[in-house]
């Protein structure tokens, strides 16, 4: 009678497992979850990851902890190339992604990863890039600024975190705009050796972030020349004008949207249920707070929103880095 | 004297608390190989969400002020630096550890350490807004020509060949070389994947000196229980003091060196003890005794690594610029509770600012209060056996190198230069001179591509690179390094 | 002859032969401007490994003490048992369960307790458990660090 109950039974426990995927997720997550961030511990990127996923291991929220690892190097190549070639995909492994960074650079190859590899989850905050000077620099409004560098061609040196990075998209959509050339500087450093850069007067201006730039401009050691956004930042710089209105013709497309995403082949199920719960953890009002109090402007996105984003991006990168070759 | 106002906060209960535990669980990590003050920092960034911003602040500050410390322990004990700065610890405490002096070399090494950090603190206390302006006068020529002036160490630092010693740096610097060029994002000597990210300075670490030690237990052989790795003299406290103050220009060397070099942003503290030794080693009368086990070289290195640590953080309090790498995180731990560092920093949130600084001068003194006491458990470590001792070092080294950034590509790098470097030592290479090169090489490289690119917009690379006062100051010191290596060279030729 | 063919020649021998290689990869690739440093770097290495090597081939050489084949035969199966457990055992089994092999093995074979009585095996058996522990408790449950899990844990 056991016997014949258990060839009945074990048929159909295999049958329900393989069937009904949803089994799977819902032990999930059992373990801690660790998200890889591309950048240095301390940047903005890593921060923002930290203050983000605080409350991942709340009940209400994913129920277990988030841990960020630190993978740097080359402009957030490193961090990538790991991520697509050898990161788990059974959903405890996720990574946060920098647009336009990742798009850029897959378009320029010699990396392993494209947004085919990648799955995103949500968007956690959109940071435009700013163009900023010294404090103690002669030039007082963006257009004298580009007027140097349209009568001086490649003698404006602006820092910029790093090659195929968001500010240097924005650099390179400027000598589109003004038909001049300007001296791009990247730094090894990332953001921060940028910004110092430009404190310290090494160069004449330079392209950040607009969080970072924002504190230094609180501390008095620059100043804000525009923004590369569609409209004007409300919440942190109403003052500052976009490029836009200043009349070139620069978009929105170097600003650095930083979300979270999971390596293709996780689980169909585990990535369902991450999209619906990590946006709703994004939403936290302690999180809200703390991201404010950081300086950082948040934008929330879900996945079907980052999906359409990417796809945009990639067009629109493809078509400006195919003029530059 | 503001400060002295918010030394009451230091010692309210919890805060005090924090202070010890932070301090305590420093050193232990700090002397543990394969975790480095960066990342200790790092990784008790997510114990501070729970915490005040102060007591937060107080918590990261101890720890990245005993983890420096602590890493000495193993530096001298195991000749495994437990970070790069305790690289040139290793150079003479563990050549006196093996002389039975590794309780001496202990207790001059924390006293050095204490006494470098306070007066680093006390910098940061009362000169931060003049260190300010210096601290932005280093631009990438300057580094360019610092990371030059830490490369004309790499001849001297090996005192049994010359050839070797300039061969094992080269080593390094190509080393560095590995991974994908990070300004211009090429390829470089890429042979296996686990090398795209580069050479982990912590991972090489930890396998340069920790595996050559293992594998050197390992041919002691099944030997007699007995047999210790090193033997520990008792050393009385008044003895240690009278060792230091004996040294009292080491002791200015060490400290002058590591405050100023802590100061430039982008230099960091990983060279400060090396080239804090390397100076303490050409004004010494005894410079031959260097490397023999001379408490000269630990006091220089130890003073320098612990000066560092307040000024490092001078460029970051004032400008929101982190100098090193701690400082970056450091940075984030701040902006993580809302606090943005910047010249109103002290009138914004005295509370904060002036409790954070005050807490690092009483974590300087209770760090060695509680070191000079681990100092006494060392005698204990040193009474294991050569076979626990082996296996202990060897699961730590691929447990540390794996956690710095959760990559077994570390963990085969660590492995592959660890059993590489016991046969160079073996043929008369040196460690020292190899990981400086790890170090340097990127510094050299980025400063010099970063500044070529700005002086080709400008008044080209000769205007650049080679006028301005700092810029000429330095080449100087260059060209005297290197004079003095070749004549020190050959005038012990002659001797011999 | 031999000792000072394995004390300096063949170390020599190979650095040199390191050198050369970086050089000819660091002037073959491509773009330039990534390998300037390289290059300079390289022809610096190749001078000193000449230099070095002709130091050996003339007998100047004195610095270095060499491996000898007994040092080598003891130290062996140590160096094995580190190869398979960092390159191979500690990804496919699981970070603990091969960190607790290797300490084991290696605790074992150098250790000078009898290898015949109990109690030395017991010790053994005691002493990894412990260490292990402490190494549970300080990456995993103090810092949290996630190791790979391979098959076990």
């Amino acid at each position: 009678m056991k016997k014949l109950l258990k060839s009945l039974l074990v048929p159909a426990a295999i049958a329900a497992a393989t069937v009904t995927g949803p089994v799977l997720a819902e032990g999930y997550p059992e373990r801690p979850i660790s998200v890889m961030v591309s950048y240095g511990a301390g940047g903005a990127t890593d921060f923002q990851a930290r203050i983000v996923t605080m409350v991942a291991g709340n009940e209400d929220q994913i129920g277990q902890p988030i841990v960020i690892i630190n993978k740097p190097g080359a402009g957030g190549r490193v961090g990538w190339n790991w991520f697509a070639t050898e990161a788990e995909n059974d959903g405890y492994t996720l990574g946060a992604y920098n647009v336009p960074h990742f798009i850029a650079q897959s378009i320029n190859g010699g990396v392993k990863y494209s947004t085919e590899e990648f799955e995103p989850i949500a968007n956690w905050g959109s940071d435009p890039a700013v163009v900023v000077v010294g404090k103690d620099s002669p030039y007082n409004t963006i257009n004298e600024l580009l007027d140097f560098a349209k009568e001086n061609p490649g003698k404006l040196t602006l820092s910029g975190a790093g090659l195929l990075v968001g500010h240097h998209i924005a650099a390179l959509q400027i000598e589109k705009a003004i038909e001049s050339k300007l001296a791009y500087i990247p730094t090894k450093g990332g953001g921060a050796a940028a910004m110092k850069a430009v404190i310290a007067g090494d160069v004449i201006g330079g392209i950040n972030n607009l969080s970072d730039a924002f504190r230094a401009s609180e501390a008095g050691s620059v100043k804000i020349l525009a923004v590369a956004d569609i409209q004007r930042n409300e919440e942190f710089l109403p003052d500052v004008p976009t490029l836009m209105e200043a009349g070139y013709d620069v978009d929105n497309s170097s600003v650095n949207f930083r979300g979270i995403m999971a390596p293709k082949g996780t689980p169909p199920e585990v990535i369902d249920m991450l999209a619906e719960k990590v946006p709703a953890m994004f939403e936290n009002a302690r999180i809200a707070k703390q991201m404010k109090a950081g300086g950082s402007p948040m934008k929330i996105m879900n996945r079907d929103e980052v999906l359409q984003m990417w796809s945009e991006r990639q067009a629109y990168l493809t078509e400006l880095l195919a003029d530059l070759k | 004297m503001e400060f002295l106002q918010y030394f009451g906060g230091v010692f309210e209960p919890m805060a005090f608390l924090l202070l010890v535990g932070g301090t305590i669980g420093g050193l232990i990590l700090g002397a543990t190989p394969g975790l480095s003050p960066t990342m200790a920092v790092a990784l008790l960034i997510p114990f501070t969400f729970q915490l005040t911003p102060v007591h937060g602040l107080i918590l990261l500050g101890a720890a990245y002020t005993s983890t420096v410390a602590g890493g000495a322990v193993s530096a001298i004990l195991l000749k495994i630096p437990g970070a790069p700065a305790n690289i040139a610890t290793a150079l003479d405490g563990f050549e006196m550890a093996k002389k039975g002096e590794g309780a001496k070399a202990l207790h001059v090494s924390f006293l050095a350490s204490g006494i470098g950090g306070v007066i680093g603190v006390l910098l940061l206390i009362f000169l931060t807004p003049v260190l300010a302006e210096w601290a932005l006068a280093f631009g990438p020529s300057h580094l360019f020509w610092m990371a030059i002036l830490g490369v004309t160490v790499i001849g001297s630092l090996d005192s049994k060949s010359f050839v070797k010693g300039l061969l094992s740096g080269c080593i390094g610097l190509w080393l560095s070389m590995i991974g994908y060029d990070d300004i211009q994002g090429a390829e470089r000597f890429i042979f296996h994947d686990a090398l795209t990210g580069g050479i982990h300075i912590i991972a090489a670490l930890i396998g340069i000196f920790a595996i050559p030690q293992v594998i050197e237990m390992f041919s002691k052989g099944r030997q007699s229980a007995d047999v210790q790795v090193v033997t520990i003299q008792k050393q009385s406290f008044a003895d240690s003091l009278k060792i230091l103050f004996a040294r009292k220009k080491a002791l200015c060397i060490g400290t002058v060196t590591g405050s100023i070099i802590g100061l430039i942003p982008g230099v960091g503290g990983q060279i400060a003890g090396l080239l804090a030794y390397d100076q303490a080693k050409k004004f010494s009368a005894d410079r031959d005794t260097f490397g023999t086990g001379n408490p000269t070289g630990v006091i220089a290195a130890e003073s320098a690594n612990n000066a560092m640590v307040g000024p490092s953080l001078v460029p970051l309090l004032t400008l929101s610029i982190p100098g090193s790498p701690t400082a970056a995180v450091l940075l984030g731990g701040l902006l993580i509770h809302g606090i943005f560092p910047g010249p109103d920093l002290f009138t914004n949130h005295p509370q904060v600012a002036w409790t954070f600084i005050n807490s690092m001068l009483i974590g300087q003194i209770l760090m060695v209060i509680f070191g000079l006491y681990i100092a006494g458990y060392a005698a204990r470590v040193a009474r294991i056996p050569p076979a626990i001792m082996a296996a202990a070092v060897l699961v730590l080294a691929v447990f540390g190198s794996y956690s710095v950034q959760q990559s077994m590509g570390d963990v085969y790098v660590m492995v592959s230069l660890g059993i590489g470097m016991y046969f160079l030592e073996k043929s008369g290479f040196s460690a020292a001179p190899l990981v400086l090169g790890l170090i340097l090489g990127p510094i050299a490289e980025a400063n010099f591509i970063q500044g070529s690119m700005i002086a080709n917009a400008t008044d080209g690379a000769t205007q650049y690179f080679l006028t301005g006062t700092l810029n000429l100051f330095l080449i100087v010191l260059v060209i005297l390094s290197i004079g003095y290596s070749f004549w020190s060279s050959r005038s012990s030729k002659v001797a011999s | 002859m031999s000792t000072r063919l394995q004390q300096h020649i063949i170390p020599a021998t190979l650095v040199l032969g390191l050198a050369l290689t970086v050089a000819v990869l660091s002037f073959t690739r491509e773009p330039a401007e990534s390998f300037l440093f390289p290059r300079l770097i390289s022809v610096v290495m190749l001078l000193l490994a000449i230099w070095n090597f002709l130091r050996a081939i003339l007998g100047l050489a004195k610095v270095g003490t060499g491996v000898s084949a007994a040092t080598f035969k003891t130290i062996a199966p140590g160096v094995l048992v580190m190869v398979v457990y960092c390159f191979y055992a500690a990804k496919t089994l699981g970070f603990y369960v091969a960190g607790t092999t290797a300490f084991f093995v290696l605790y074992s074979w150098y250790d000078a307790h009898s290898h015949k009585a109990l109690s030395s095996w017991v010790r053994r058996i005691v002493v990894t458990a412990v260490f292990m522990a402490v190494i549970y408790g300080l990456f995993s449950l103090l810092l949290k660090v996630q190791t790979p899990r391979g098959m076990f844990l």
